[in-house]
């Protein structure tokens, strides 16, 4: 028995990295913060990531989606990081999860799935977790028709982003309500399980997330390292530089390691299980990403910090991405609190 | 990619549990490889996982294996890591070499002692003159009728003190580049002309030896494999060194985590909040290195196991040297008021030297792995 992506999985990423290298395609850096693209996408490219089922991959059938398990959704989402996809396709996709488990009705679900309403989720002000009160940010929200309260089933209207370092995703804050309003999308308080098993499935992803970043930066520098000459050789045949790749190799297969089993167990495991799988893959992935992330800068010297040259912008999602659902250490506090607090 | 554990390997963990449960009373609280009775007791408990068949399960049934898949070797390293019991003993390596090289009169005759674990052995690869740049090394062995003369120094040799075999890398062609000249011979450390002398650790431990031969006569029917060999079979070897189930690296992380989680939780801990997080960081580290070997040892291609064991060693030692930090602040002042703490702290600065350093499996993990240019 090998443990390793089937045909069929590989398939499925190999496409999922095919669309995406296209739509990241014509995305645009610029040379500094003013020219930088909003990560926008256009109506067609939307239409793009609707029509190869991207939004409603997991969403169940009779909610217009396609069942997959959480091993497809993270395939998919290390892909959309891998290009650093500049559209809001993670947020859609933990907002329509999040929204599905609280029994959302299957007309929004499914136009969700389509395309044709965009959905974000609702984070606390720190972006540790799903937001429980009015205090609350839209993550991965760039062009979101709204975002749902799940507590009060309350649909708020989003603001003008709110700026922040990830370039690719962007952050709005929630209208101040018009009297009569919000709207109801209708959702129903879910089970300890449930919760535990939407926790999981959103910390998987963002491991997920990591994990495409980590690998792009790394890959990226791992190629600079074989062209660029100095000293009349190239750069990686100097010990220095070589241990920085090798060291950030074996990151990205420990974190790869990670992200198939907690991906894996969202669906395969009891949910206490699952989320305890999850939390350590996502604690593992922001730390790893981080240092990958700063030891591609550091391979590519000069060019590594300038804003032209992509490497800055892998830095920021691996930073942004181990902040949102909790960085490392929040992981690794709860973890404590559950391993060493007397019961 | 399917993490389910199928259910004859769930069987097996269910009778290795039983097994244990009656008999982990009898395991040593640490393994000990001092020339002791700890030494004595670590023997017995060794002999009593063979025989109850839990020792080089994933080697040839005729030889004393059970056939089974590599994935098995890791869970008798989680299995134990769980009854508090010392991981398995660390031969996979040599019981590699000899299954795929040797001789079938040569396995037939080595392999049921060392996999029954009532013979010892100890590895013969470094030289004082040769640790990295192993390929350099001069212990000779020169073929004379029906046998190798050997000549030579060995040092570093763990167990070399009570070893019954050794198996030992020489050069045999003189007038062959350096990678093509060795051998691989087993050699009876009974014969005359060895001599042993014990060295100490920085532990205080005494498991290593140095080893001079002086003469020694060994059949050449103790040749494994063909002249010329030796490298090759020496890096198969450490591929398998390298792994981390097969050495039961992840069965001791486990076993030292466990102790350190239940000292912890122990009423009266001084641990704090802080301490308490770095101990579930490490925690962490040690379930991703489970999952990574899970992964690794289901993919391994028993015919090639290739430089994978590299990555897999720089992610054990990084753990592992990880964890003993934390350790060392969790014992607070009897870190430097006792001995045993500090032991065990620099056993894990070992972990990045031996079998092959750090050094040299990022050169292995950039160029093999990465195709990074040599130097």
């Amino acid at each position: 028995v090998t443990i390793d992506l089937d045909a069929e999985q590989r398939a499925f990423r190999d496409a999922c990295g095919k669309l995406a290298a296209d739509l990241a395609g014509s995305w645009r850096l610029g040379r500094g913060p003013d020219e930088v693209a909003p990560p926008q996408p256009s109506a067609p490219d939307w239409s793009r990531m609707a029509d190869i089922g991207w939004f409603g991959l997991r969403l169940r059938e009779e909610n217009g989606g396609a069942g997959a398990d959480a091993v497809y959704t993270g395939l998919l989402v290390e892909e959309l990081a891998r290009h650093a996809l500049p559209a809001p396709v993670l947020g859609t996709l933990i907002a329509a999860e999040q929204l599905q488990a609280h029994g959302a009705a299957p007309e929004l679900l499914g136009s969700i799935a389509a395309g044709s309403v965009r959905v974000a989720p609702l984070l606390r002000p720190d972006l540790s977790w799903f937001a429980a009160g009015p205090d609350a940010l839209a993550w991965d929200s760039a062009d979101a028709d709204f975002a749902v309260s799940v507590g009060d089933g309350a649909a708020h209207l989003l603001g003008e982003p709110v700026g922040g370092i990830d370039l690719t995703r962007s952050i709005r804050p929630p209208l101040p309500e018009p009297p009569g309003s919000p709207q109801e999308v209708g959702c129903r308080p879910i089970s300890a399980a449930d919760q535990d098993r939407l926790a999981a499935f959103a910390l998987a992803m963002l491991t997920a997330d990591l994990l495409g970043t980590m690998e792009a930066a790394h890959a990226a520098a791992v190629d600079y390292a074989r062209t660029r000459t100095q000293f009349g050789v190239p750069i990686g045949s100097f010990e220095a530089i070589a241990d920085l790749a090798a060291d950030g190799l074996v990151l990205v297969e420990a974190t790869r390691s990670a992200m198939w089993y907690a991906t894996w167990s969202v669906d395969a495991l009891a949910p206490p299980d699952a989320l305890r799988a999850a939390r350590m893959a996502k604690a593992f992935a922001s730390r790893a990403a981080v240092e990958v992330c700063e030891g591609a800068v550091q391979i590519f010297g000069g060019i590594g910090f300038t804003w032209e040259f992509p490497a800055h912008v892998w830095l920021r999602r691996a930073h942004a991405s181990r902040r949102v659902f909790g960085d490392e250490h929040r992981q690794e506090s709860l973890l404590a609190a559950q391993t060493f607090e007397v019961r | 990619m399917d993490f389910t554990e199928p259910p004859e390997v769930t069987r097996f963990r269910a009778e290795l549990r039983d097994w244990l449960a009656r008999e982990a009373s009898a395991a040593p609280g640490r393994a000990s490889y001092e020339p002791d009775e700890g030494l004595a007791r670590t023997q017995l408990w060794y002999r009593a996982l063979a025989q109850a068949g839990y020792v080089g399960v994933s080697l040839p049934v005729e030889y004393g294996g059970r056939g089974l898949p590599d994935s098995y070797e890791a869970v008798i390293n989680e299995e134990l890591a769980a009854a508090q019991a010392p991981p398995p003993p660390p031969i996979g390596h040599i019981a590699h070499a000899i299954a795929d090289f040797a001789s079938d009169e040569l396995k037939r005759r080595t392999l049921p002692g060392l996999l029954g674990c009532t013979a010892s052995w100890c590895q013969g690869f470094s030289e004082p003159g040769a640790g990295s740049d192993l390929a350099s090394l001069t212990t000779s062995a020169v073929h004379q009728g029906d046998a190798f003369v050997v000549n030579g120094q060995k040092i570093w040799t763990s167990g070399a003190m009570w070893a019954r075999w050794c198996l030992l890398l020489v050069r045999t062609e003189t007038d062959q580049p350096k990678h093509r000249g060795l051998s691989m011979l087993v050699v009876d450390m009974a014969s005359p002309g060895i001599d042993r002398r014990e060295i100490t650790l920085a532990t205080g431990n005494r498991e290593f030896a140095e080893v001079f031969f002086d003469g020694v006569q060994v059949p050449r029917a103790n040749l494994v494999g063909q002249r010329g060999q030796g490298w090759q079979i020496a890096m198969h070897m450490l591929t398998y060194e390298r792994g981390p189930a097969d050495m039961g690296w992840v069965g001791r992380l486990g076993h030292v985590l466990g102790t350190a989680v239940d000292t912890v939780r122990s009423a009266g801990s001084q641990a704090d909040e802080q301490l308490r997080r770095r101990l579930a960081s490490s925690m962490v580290d040690v379930q991703v290195l489970q999952w990574h070997v899970t992964r690794s040892l289901a993919n391994r291609n028993p015919a090639a196991p290739g430089s994978g064991g590299s990555l897999d060693k720089l992610l054990a030692t990084r753990v592992e040297q990880r964890l003993h930090h934390v350790l060392a602040d969790l014992a607070d002042a009897a870190f430097v008021l006792e001995d045993r703490p500090f032991a065990d702290y620099v056993w894990s600065r070992a972990q990045s030297v031996y079998g092959g350093t750090q050094q040299i499996q990022r050169r292995i993990v950039a160029q093999r792995l990465l195709g990074l240019p040599r130097g």
